[in-house]
């Protein structure tokens, strides 16, 4: 008896040990998934971690805990996200610009200067701005740097639609991002 | 691969010698994803290495792609409450 419940404290501490340390990246991937729903976030990272733990006699210690954690995490997410995506699409694409052209964050800073002058939080605030269609996508394939059939597969699309929502939603983080940038007098 | 898969330039079949322009700039994602087959990878590389309008463009983006996933991480911090309530639950479920 004794000898059980020390062997369940030594794995408790050493789940502790391994998972604990990656929470708050695990909360940076869920505010950014959710667009930052800071309760439905800490729901998210709680429900995956605790999977995690019921699964740690699966996880084999000296691979990378903190990539399956945030599989954990993403797939989570994605269950209740397909749940709920029954509902009615917000997309308008009245403000989407391509290539470089009249009125683009390329014509006005070719050079990218911006990307030295705007602060994280701007950035982290265009991305949670973004629609969902747009903005799951866009965290899974430029922020957590999954492939394009990685992010048709976990969200269950063709890749042509992944191609196109993360052209559209890079467009429109540009468009957020060059209007910051005048907000902040960084370009005129 | 059917017709959704396609990329803008057809990218399922052979890669031309010479791209132009307005093919190589609708390639720019798939190109800086490192998605494109490698036949089509390497026209858009030798188009965009010797074209003026271009280069700059698609050094443009790949510094975005780069700003989006260096911010993108971010640095908040999980609250002490959450890591307390989730060591509770742990421990809830230890050792029965």
């Amino acid at each position: 008896m004794n000898q059980a419940s020390e062997s369940g404290d030594d794995r408790r501490r050493e789940f502790e040990s391994e998972a604990l340390p990656h929470l708050d990246a695990l909360y940076g991937l869920a505010l950014r998934l959710t667009g930052g729903d800071e309760p439905r976030s800490e729901d998210l990272v709680q429900d995956s971690v605790l999977k995690a733990w019921r699964s740690w006699d699966r996880f084999e210690i000296g691979t990378n805990c903190r990539a399956w954690l945030m599989t954990i995490l993403r797939n989570t997410f994605i269950n209740q996200y397909r749940r709920d995506s029954s509902r009615p699409s917000r997309v308008d694409f009245d403000e989407i610009s391509e290539g470089p052209g009249a009125g683009t964050l390329y014509d006005a800073d070719p050079e990218g200067r911006i990307f030295d002058r705007l602060v994280n939080a701007h950035v982290i605030r265009a991305i949670q701005e973004l629609p969902d269609e747009f903005r799951v996508p866009i965290v899974l394939a430029d922020v957590e740097g999954l492939g394009y059939q990685e992010v048709a597969d976990t969200l269950g699309i063709p890749i042509g639609t992944v191609k196109s929502r993360l052209f559209r939603g890079r467009k429109r983080l540009q468009t957020r991002l060059h209007r910051f940038a005048e907000e902040m007098g960084y370009l005129p | 691969m059917n017709d959704e898969t396609r990329g803008a330039a057809g990218t399922r079949e052979a890669a031309p010698e010479e791209l132009s322009c307005e093919e190589s700039l609708a390639l720019v994602y798939e190109y800086l994803d490192g998605e494109l087959p490698p036949d089509w990878n390497d026209a858009v590389r030798r188009h965009v290495e010797k074209c003026r309008l271009c280069y700059p463009y698609f050094d443009f983006e790949r510094m975005f792609l780069d700003y989006v996933h260096e911010a993108g991480e971010g640095t908040e911090r999980a609250s002490p409450e959450l890591e307390r309530r989730i060591r509770d639950l742990i421990s809830g479920e230890t050792g029965d």
